[in-house]
């Protein structure tokens, strides 16, 4: 695995493809890190072309940001940059076409949805790039390797993930003599409070990214299990189940009116914006969004931390997102090249994106960090990748994981709840639903 | 014989339809191979660019998407292996599918009462004749020229929880409750309003094709066969049912065909709307598929799901456009 | 005189019976419009109030969202991109379904009939099907992520309808014209060129005005094979870049819904007589 392979004298990129993958990853690995360590462009990469597929980020600045960074890239080693962005929902889709078509970007993105595992075949190892940079930033944290692993090795590099933290009006648990929503149950008695006021809270319960991240947080919150370690077993039937869906039948009767059962991602945003919402559970899009529509609202709008659940436990899950290199890439090695770049970069995404991107790895968190560190208003960020989780908590992010999540079959338990369905009946249409998915996937 | 169609002069009409008609009936040998064989070649020839197209374009991946319904095709595989009716059965198993199943058919049924008295409607207002007709028509037709992923958001819009315009014009107007009451009408929320918000979005689409078809239909027939109808006493009604319809049956069976197809298969509206929720209430075949097949990758699944109509639709649709074939003669 | 007034009164009763019964379909087609129209014109801040009346502004009117249209998106090329597509597609379903539709009306080809049925039968075949084999046939020739490729895969789904509306056209041109040029020494080709198709011009406009219409309803097609920002055509583009993340720019999101769907709309006005004839033809008289 040391030796020094005569990567000098191999000039033709096509046969050190060919020698690199016939040689196997970790051959690759090792003089792919003599490289990064002589910090120059090896000149294979010079005159090649790189096409990069991502979402369009919230920030439109952002985007344009990340554009230039990446054309600069470019023209410091001589290749050539694209980027194209579309929304993060219509990846799944690209994806399904570039695959069968055999040709397409060289590094793909996935965002909430990561489907790793679904096309791990066809991507290239990036364990390299991935062990360099924790080796160099103190190490990923516990919850990134599982997004993207599949026998013992990383198949995609997760960048950031995007925290949905409490926001709620100081101004009016003020007024009210309401404590701060430290705990879900102090939550629900502020929205108890305020809605009879015209102040009511809200959270989906629709078929929607944010309702698959919102109630999987209360239920962790409480205790709750999606699947275990091994993610191969299904621990949603349990007591914190019941437990969670009783109090958020609760929280909805009382704190809640039956808009939420027609939100998106964007209408919390928009209902804190509006001045009507007490609190949401949401991403800082929200406390974004309400700082340029509503700077009455928005002076009063407070960030904090994930309430506790009955226990005191605090789980928050986030939206992950992930970088990929397609195998079929004609440009394997810049796309390493520019993923490390962008790795060793990652802070400076995070201020761009005024706060809106965390960083996976464990010296980022160093306080204080990059705007949220310096904002007082959203210090309280920096404490939440203790607490940090994803789908399939605390087992990992697998197929049938992922079939569960497009379907919206956790929210859909909570829905039907929200509406009158017995919880029982509910749970037992939920479990049913996963046990049969996951079924379908042992059967594949 | 000779072929009177080769001979010139100038014979009446009559007469060269009637030389026609004999010249198709009785085809002596000779004649036959090179006039018919010129014939044919030419058709062929015409034919081919569209046969072609569709046959490489259409007909290739449909067989391939059989074979992705009969295999436990998955979007990162590329090699799948043959699974029987396995993904029927999954589908027949999950309590969604049969939702989905009963919301196209809903959904389709529906739209189309709606878009049939709507269309009507207007195509019979749209006969009579009024000062500034054309101004009249060219703005109802606009739903339909407008791009569908646009007008949808547009209308999302409209039907915002909170900022709904139609809702605050209700409640002005003391029709609903004002927000915050539970008479405040939640759209995309409440099971039933759900699919009624995103039927009306695909009727608000269609009606004014299909009052245009409509009006072109009633505008085609002869105007003798309807004074002889009137002279013989019928009502309005009447001459509509019996003359009107029956002469208009072709277009108006292909119009009601196509559209019915594009409804069913239609993604759009229900995607952007409500992605299929809330709890499934809008939740059609082609969403289910969509999210089964592409976004968690079940390929297989996901065709057995889009394709299950299939076997109900080709037998149907065969019928219709047999008869419509007969009826145009 | 009483007789010329009671029969002047009588026509403007008639018309506005007529203008009354109207207005609730243009209220209902129009009134969507008009919401884009404001909505495109209002600043962020005047859009998410619930306590005004929301038909009108209440901070001025902005060009804001216009300029960003312009300036930050690539939205003109989206609009020159989707008519681009719109008018090749509108050329290739010419050049495919009207010699079809000819040849199965009139060249009495054997199991025209079922021939006939068979392409408009494609027509059940899903697009979330069909757009994944059909990306290697576009990364085949070459053209992924060019709008070209929506160029090829368009007239699939518009050359089974148009086949079919020139079939039925067709039909009613009398076989007697045909058989006098024939008759001239004319033969099949000139037939066609110099009788048939003079007279088949509606029911070619429409045709054309069909397909042009039907290249814009697509969305799944443009979303998988074209992501690169300029060369999306119109109906990708407003969705996928106007939408980011969760937040939605409404503003500008009406704003690009107005400027391409007002000239369309015109348009397909001007050939809405046409559109009524070709439709007519197809009619078996």
């Amino acid at each position: 695995m040391n030796e020094q392979l005569p990567l000098q004298t191999d000039h033709a990129s096509v046969s050190r493809r060919r020698f690199l993958t016939v040689a196997g990853a970790g051959v690759a690995g090792s003089s792919l890190l003599t490289m990064l360590e002589a910090r120059q462009a090896p000149a294979q990469i010079k005159g090649t072309t790189l096409r990069i597929l991502q979402w369009s980020h919230f920030i439109p600045a952002y985007d344009a940001w990340y554009d230039k960074f990446a054309r600069e890239w470019g023209d410091k080693n001589g290749v050539k940059v694209r980027v194209d962005h579309i929304p993060h929902l219509e990846i799944p889709a690209r994806m399904a076409a570039e695959f069968a078509a055999g040709s397409g970007h060289d590094i793909i993105y996935n965002g909430s949805s990561i489907l790793t595992r679904l096309y791990y075949k066809n991507l290239v190892d990036l364990s390299d790039v991935a062990d360099a940079a924790g080796k160099k930033y103190g190490g990923w944290i516990p919850s990134a390797r599982p997004l993207v692993e599949v026998e013992g090795r990383w198949f995609g590099l997760p960048l950031f993930y995007i925290l949905l933290p409490m926001l709620y009006r100081k101004d009016l648990f003020d007024q009210n003599n309401l404590k701060a929503p430290d705990t879900w149950e102090l939550a629900r008695v502020a929205a108890r409070t305020l809605k009879p006021k015209g102040h009511p809270s809200g959270i989906q319960l629709s078929q929607c990214a944010d309702a698959n991240l919102n109630w999987r947080s209360l239920f962790f919150s409480f205790g709750g299990q999606e699947a275990d370690a091994s993610g191969e077993n299904v621990l949603i039937d349990s007591k914190e189940l019941r437990e969670t869906l009783r109090f958020a039948k609760a929280l909805y009767d009382e704190g809640m009116t039956a808009e939420v059962f027609s939100w998106d991602d964007a209408s919390d945003n928009r209902y804190l914006a509006s001045g009507v919402g007490c609190w949401v559970h949401d991403a800082i899009s929200a406390y974004r969004t309400t700082e340029d529509t509503n700077p009455e609202v928005f002076k009063n709008t407070v960030i904090a931390l994930e309430p506790q659940g009955q226990g005191g436990k605090r789980v928050s899950v986030a939206a992950p997102n992930v970088w990929m290199v397609w195998k079929f890439s004609k440009n394997q090695q810049a796309a390493k090249e520019f993923l490390t770049h962008l790795i060793d970069n990652d802070i400076e995404g995070m201020v761009q994106s005024r706060g809106y991107n965390m960083p996976y790895l464990n010296s980022r968190y160093k306080k204080p960090m990059p705007i949220i560190g310096t904002d007082p208003k959203m210090q309280i960020l920096q404490d939440f990748p203790k607490i940090v989780a994803f789908y399939g908590y605390p087992g990992p992010a697998t197929t049938p994981i992922q079939e569960v999540v497009n379907t919206f079959v956790f929210p859909d338990i909570f829905t039907k709840v929200a509406r009158g369905t017995n919880i029982e009946d509910a749970v037992k249409w939920g479990v049913g639903e996963y046990r049969r998915i996951y079924a379908k996937h042992k059967r594949a | 014989m000779t072929a009177s169609s080769h001979s010139g002069g100038p014979d009446a009409a009559g007469a060269r339809a009637a030389a026609v008609s004999v010249v198709s009936r009785a085809r002596p040998r000779g004649w036959f191979k090179s006039q018919s064989s010129r014939r044919l070649a030419f058709g062929y020839l015409l034919l081919a660019p569209a046969v072609l197209y569709v046959l490489l374009l259409v007909g290739a991946p449909f067989l391939f998407s059989l074979w992705l319904a009969v295999s436990d095709a998955n979007v990162g595989e590329q090699v799948a292996s043959f699974v029987g009716i396995e993904n029927f059965r999954a589908a027949l198993e999950s309590e969604v599918f049969f939702i989905a199943l009963r919301n196209s058919i809903v959904f389709t049924v529906v739209a189309a009462i709606f878009k049939g008295l709507l269309g009507t409607t207007l195509a019979f207002l749209l006969l009579q004749s009024f000062k500034g007709k054309k101004l009249i028509r060219g703005l109802v037709v606009i739903p339909f020229t407008l791009p569908i992923t646009i007008s949808v958001l547009s209308w999302k819009w409209m039907y915002d929880s909170q900022f709904s315009v139609i809702n605050w014009f209700l409640s002005r107007i003391g029709l609903i409750g004002s927000y915050g009451s539970p008479e405040w009408p939640v759209w995309l929320g409440e099971p039933y309003l759900a699919l009624a918000a995103c039927i009306a979005v695909n009727v608000w689409r269609s009606f004014p094709f299909s009052a245009i078809v409509l009006l072109a239909g009633f505008t085609s027939v002869p105007n003798e066969i309807l004074d002889a109808a009137r002279v013989d006493g019928t009502s309005f009604f009447q001459r509509f049912r019996h003359v009107v319809v029956p002469m208009i049956a072709p277009i108006l069976l292909i119009g009601f065909l196509f559209d019915t197809v594009f409804t069913l298969s239609d993604l759009s509206v229900v995607y952007l709307l409500t992605q299929g929720g809330p709890a499934n209430a809008t939740k059609i075949l082609p969403v289910l598929a969509y999210q089964i097949g592409i976004q968690a990758g079940a390929l297989g699944r996901g065709a057995a799901i889009s394709l299950f109509l299939f076997p109900l639709l080709l037998p149907l649709m065969i019928l219709l456009l047999r008869n419509l074939k007969r009826r145009e003669y | 005189m009483a007789a010329p007034r009671t029969a002047r009164q009588k026509e403007i009763r008639r018309h506005l019976w007529i203008y009354g019964a109207l207005t609730p379909y243009v209220i209902i087609a129009v009134f969507p419009i008009y919401w884009m129209l404001i909505t495109a014109f209002k600043q962020d801040r005047d859009l998410y109030r619930m306590d005004v009346f929301p038909l009108w502004f209440h901070l001025p009117p902005t060009w804001k969202n216009f300029t960003y249209l312009f300036y930050s998106t690539n939205y003109v090329d989206w609009v020159i991109n989707t008519m681009t597509i719109a008018a090749w597609v509108a050329g290739i379903t010419l050049l495919t379904a009207v010699p079809a539709g000819y040849a199965l009306a009139r060249l009495r080809i054997p199991g025209a009939e079922n021939l006939g049925i068979a392409i408009f039968m494609t027509y059940l075949v899903p697009a979330i099907i069909l757009f994944i084999p059909l990306s290697r046939v576009v990364a085949m020739l070459g053209l992924q992520d060019e709008w070209w490729s929506l160029v090829v895969v368009y007239p699939t789904f518009t050359i089974p309808f148009c086949t079919w509306l020139m079939m039925g056209f067709f039909k009613t041109v009398p076989m007697e014209m045909e058989e006098a040029a024939r008759v001239d020494g004319c033969g099949y080709l000139g037939a066609l060129l110099r009788i048939v198709l003079p007279v088949s011009v509606p029911g070619i406009l429409t045709s054309v005005i069909f397909a042009f219409t039907l290249s814009m309803q697509d969305f799944l097609y443009g979303l998988a094979y074209v992501s690169i920002g300029d060369q999306k055509p119109v109906t990708v583009g407003v969705p996928t870049e106007l939408i980011r993340g969760d937040v939605f720019f409404w503003g500008s999101l009406m704003a690009a819904a107005l400027m391409v769907g007002l000239p369309v709309a015109i348009l397909y006005n001007f050939f809405l007589d046409r559109f009524i004839q070709g439709i007519t033809g197809g009619v078996g008289k």
